[in-house]
């Protein structure tokens, strides 16, 4: 069965640079969702077992939402994609519950290898 | 004369390349005064001459829910590919938290200390987010060094796009906040007509890599 994978970005240029950094080989059933709202009744509906998660967005940010997937305890694994480079985020993000993280630009080598360490390659 | 607006994908595409921009700014600006630099999503508008001031006081104003106030303003021109003005934007009380965290010493007057710290500032952010709009465009351009607009005025009384001859302009407004308290910088890029097609072009090709 091909894994769930959510990307979540405001902007649709973002997610498909985040769609095109995939392995070509990849088994995964891809969906999209341009806010935190979405995102979250995406990842309930279960079509995000790995989720790409922008921060900075409208409304709800990457941070609100690695807040309410803890306090909701739902079962995802979060990969942060963010232009954010501040230490400082990243940090944040890993103690609100990001596995991983990965900076904008996307660069196809930098995510394949976050999935090989977890083993999702 | 007719202008046209940018697509939908070509304002999206626009307003992603410059949020990785501003990312790389804030963490120039992280680096520099140690504290953690809140950012949020860019926004870009294509406004006529005669609607830049307003439309750049409602953005800031939307930004931080009120009047701005007074602030004060540096530029700094930039051209070769793309031209046009840097402007960056500081709330009045914003100056004093970050005397302390550049660690000034308070021998100098307090005006004195404004200006340097705001020069200083505003020419990490422009430089950041204009070497990072340029790298993804796989372009490059020069900038002037910053200088002090006006101290302690209304927003729209020191931008008059008429006075650079320019018809339209392309508005880009970017907002740093730090956990410093009062601190907000907006960093506001305009540019005339021909950047307008240079960047459409530009947005156009990384869209047709897609």
């Amino acid at each position: 069965m091909p894994l769930p994978v959510l990307v979540v970005d405001d902007s649709s240029m973002s997610r498909k640079l985040t769609i095109r950094a995939f392995p070509g080989d990849w088994d995964v059933e891809v969906s999209q969702a341009s806010g935190g709202q979405e995102a979250l009744d995406a990842i309930e509906r279960g079509l995000g077992h790995v989720v790409f998660l922008d921060l900075t967005m409208p409304g709800m940010s990457g941070f609100d939402v690695l807040a309410e997937i803890r306090r909701r305890g739902l079962d995802c694994f979060a990969v942060v994609v963010s232009a954010d480079v501040q230490p400082k985020a990243e940090e944040q993000a890993r103690q609100l519950g990001a596995m991983a993280f990965v900076r904008k630009p996307v660069k196809a080598d930098a995510l394949h290898g976050v999935l090989r360490e977890y083993g999702f390659l | 004369m007719t202008f046209q607006e940018y697509t939908p994908d070509q304002e999206d595409a626009l307003q992603e390349v410059v949020n990785i921009a501003m990312g790389q700014a804030g963490a120039a600006l992280a680096q520099v005064l140690d504290v953690y630099v809140a950012l949020s999503v860019p926004r870009v508008r294509i406004v006529s001459a005669d609607g830049v001031a307003d439309a750049v006081q409602a953005m800031i104003a939307s930004a931080q829910d009120g009047d701005p106030g007074d602030v004060t303003a540096v530029r700094q021109g930039f051209f070769n590919s793309l031209r046009g003005e840097s402007i960056a934007l500081f709330g009045t009380e914003g100056c004093n938290s970050l005397a302390d965290l550049m660690g000034h010493e308070q021998a100098l007057e307090k005006d004195e200390i404004d200006r340097e710290l705001l020069l200083e500032v505003s020419n990490i952010l422009s430089g950041a987010v204009l070497n990072g709009v340029a790298e993804q465009l796989d372009t490059d351009f020069a900038f002037s060094a910053p200088t002090l607009m006006a101290m302690r005025q209304p927003v729209n009384r020191l931008l008059d796009a008429q006075a650079l001859g320019w018809d339209y302009a392309l508005l880009v407004e970017v907002n740093f906040r730090l956990e410093a308290p009062g601190f907000s910088c907006h960093l506001v890029l305009l540019m005339p007509e021909e950047s307008i097609e240079f960047m459409r072009r530009g947005l156009d090709a990384m869209l047709e890599g897609l």
